[in-house]
This record gives structure tokens, C-alpha cells and sequence, in this order.
């Protein structure tokens, strides 16, 4: 896995086929860890998308089977997971993406007169 | 159910519903997530969430997980391929090497070949000149002439 450029050029965009809810708990995790109640919560907060159980819990095995987070000791029947500096680095080449295309946008935007 | 920050609001048909769901999922999903799911079912009932919703979602989550295929099932798929690819190969390579001995001897036999006598004749103790005799190896029929005989 080449996730290690910072500016999307020299790393692949590993999380462009792990689909939304699997960005969205990257996101979420970027600033401390969490276990499945608060990524749900707080994915709500961040991006006003509703989660399900199901979908998490599938997202958060794939994303650890990608080593992109960890499943930290069990805090009573609730995992924590935190993101992996792997994690990290896709995450930053996979915004760095994104912000191209959505800057390419724009500007496609603005000269359309649209 | 008891939630670690309260009653669920939904009642207890709600977590039968739920936990009924969750049984759908691999044993080995349950004995790692198990638990928590249902504990995170518990507080989303409480939150407000429907149980009919939380319930679809693990279901669709239970059917994702018993149709993606796992790397470690990936890796054992592909270990057994290379483990019978491997014994297949041994298997072919130790019937041609006994294989090549015993086409060796009816060659050299063919030469003082007479008419309707028999080439190998099983238990035969005398030895042809160049030929190691193919002892505890596997029995090989040589198909001569339409005939298959058995050395």
C-alpha cells in the first residue's frame, strides 16, 4: 500500500473504492478515537449522514482489514478505534483528491457562466 | 435490554428483534462485535432510531458479511490450489519417471520380439540388460497394439 505522499502524487488514493461510510469514519477518527456509538453521532454531526449499525460495523472491519485503523482494548463491552498513521496518510491523499476535483469543479463552474 | 447509559425506550420486543438479527451474522462476527452491536442497537432504539431500520441495517450488514469472502478464506483457497497442483505434479512426475523404465524394457524386448508372446510378464525374474527393474514403484499398464498389459 503506497499511502505515504502527503500531496496525492506519490501515494495512492487507497480509499477511492472503500466507499463514503468508510471515508466518513476516517474523518471522524482523525482527531481522537471512538467506539460505534460516537462515530455514529458524531458522523451525524459532521456530514448529517445517518449511519447504520450494519454499514458501520462493516466499514470499520474493512478499514482494519486495510490497516487503515486499529481496535484499541475493549473499554466495557464498547471497542475503541483510532486511526493508523497508514490511516492517516490515505486519508490526506484521498482529500487532497477531492479537493482538486472539487476546485476543477468549481472552476468548470465559473466558466461555464453557470 | 440494559444500555450502558439506560432503559431502551423501544421495550424488549425491539432487542428480540434485533438480537434475532444479529444471530444472522458469522459466529465469528458475533464473538467480535457481537455484544456491542447490540448494546449500540440498545442506545439508537433510546435515541429515537427505529428498531425496523437498525434491524435492516444489520441484516443487509449479516448478508455483506456472509458473501464478501474473507482473505483468510481467500489464502487457504489459494494454499489448497497450490498444495493439489503441487501433489498432481509430483503424482505425473513419479509415473513418468516409472513409467519411462518399464517403456524402456518393452522397447528392448520388442527388438526379440516374437508373435503373440507376452512382453511383461508379471513376477518375471529375469532381468533385461540396461533396465533397473521398477521395484515398489506404481504399476504401469502399457497399452501395445490395442492391448493393455499389466507389468
Amino acid at each position: 500500500m503506497t499511502v505515504s505522499g502527503r500531496d496525492g502524487k506519490a501515494g495512492q488514493d487507497v480509499l477511492r473504492r472503500v466507499g463514503e461510510a468508510s471515508v466518513l469514519i476516517l474523518i471522524s477518527l482523525a482527531d481522537g478515537p471512538k467506539h460505534g456509538y460516537a462515530l455514529i453521532q458524531d458522523i451525524k454531526e459532521l456530514a448529517g449522514v445517518e449511519l447504520g449499525p450494519g454499514t458501520l460495523y462493516g466499514a470499520l472491519d474493512r478499514l482494519e482489514r486495510l490497516g487503515l485503523i486499529d481496535a484499541l482494548p475493549a473499554d466495557d463491552r464498547r471497542h475503541p478505534y483510532r486511526i493508523t498513521a497508514p490511516g492517516a496518510a490515505a486519508l490526506r491523499v484521498h482529500l487532497d483528491s477531492l479537493e482538486r476535483v472539487s476546485a476543477a469543479g468549481r472552476l468548470r463552474l465559473r466558466l461555464g457562466g453557470i | 435490554m440494559p444500555a450502558a447509559g439506560g432503559q431502551v425506550s423501544d421495550g424488549p420486543r425491539a432487542s428480540r428483534v434485533v438480537g434475532t438479527v444479529l444471530r444472522c451474522y458469522p459466529a465469528r462476527w458475533r464473538r467480535r462485535h457481537g455484544e456491542e452491536a447490540a448494546e449500540l442497537a440498545a442506545l439508537l432504539i433510546r435515541d429515537g432510531t427505529p428498531a425496523g431500520s437498525i434491524a435492516w441495517s444489520y441484516l443487509a450488514g449479516a448478508a455483506r458479511e456472509w458473501l464478501t469472502p474473507r482473505p483468510v478464506r481467500r489464502l487457504s483457497t489459494v494454499a489448497c490450489a497450490l498444495l493439489v497442483a503441487a501433489c498432481s505434479l509430483g503424482v505425473s512426475a513419479g509415473l513418468l519417471a516409472s513409467a519411462a523404465p518399464a517403456r524402456a524394457a518393452s522397447t528392448s524386448q520388442a527388438r526379440g520380439h516374437t508373435p503373440g508372446r507376452a512382453h511383461c510378464r508379471p513376477g518375471s525374474p529375469e532381468p533385461v540388460p540396461g533396465v533397473t527393474p521398477a521395484v515398489s514403484r506404481p504399476q504401469v499398464i502399457i497399452w501395445e497394439a490395442g492391448h493393455g498389459r499389466s507389468c
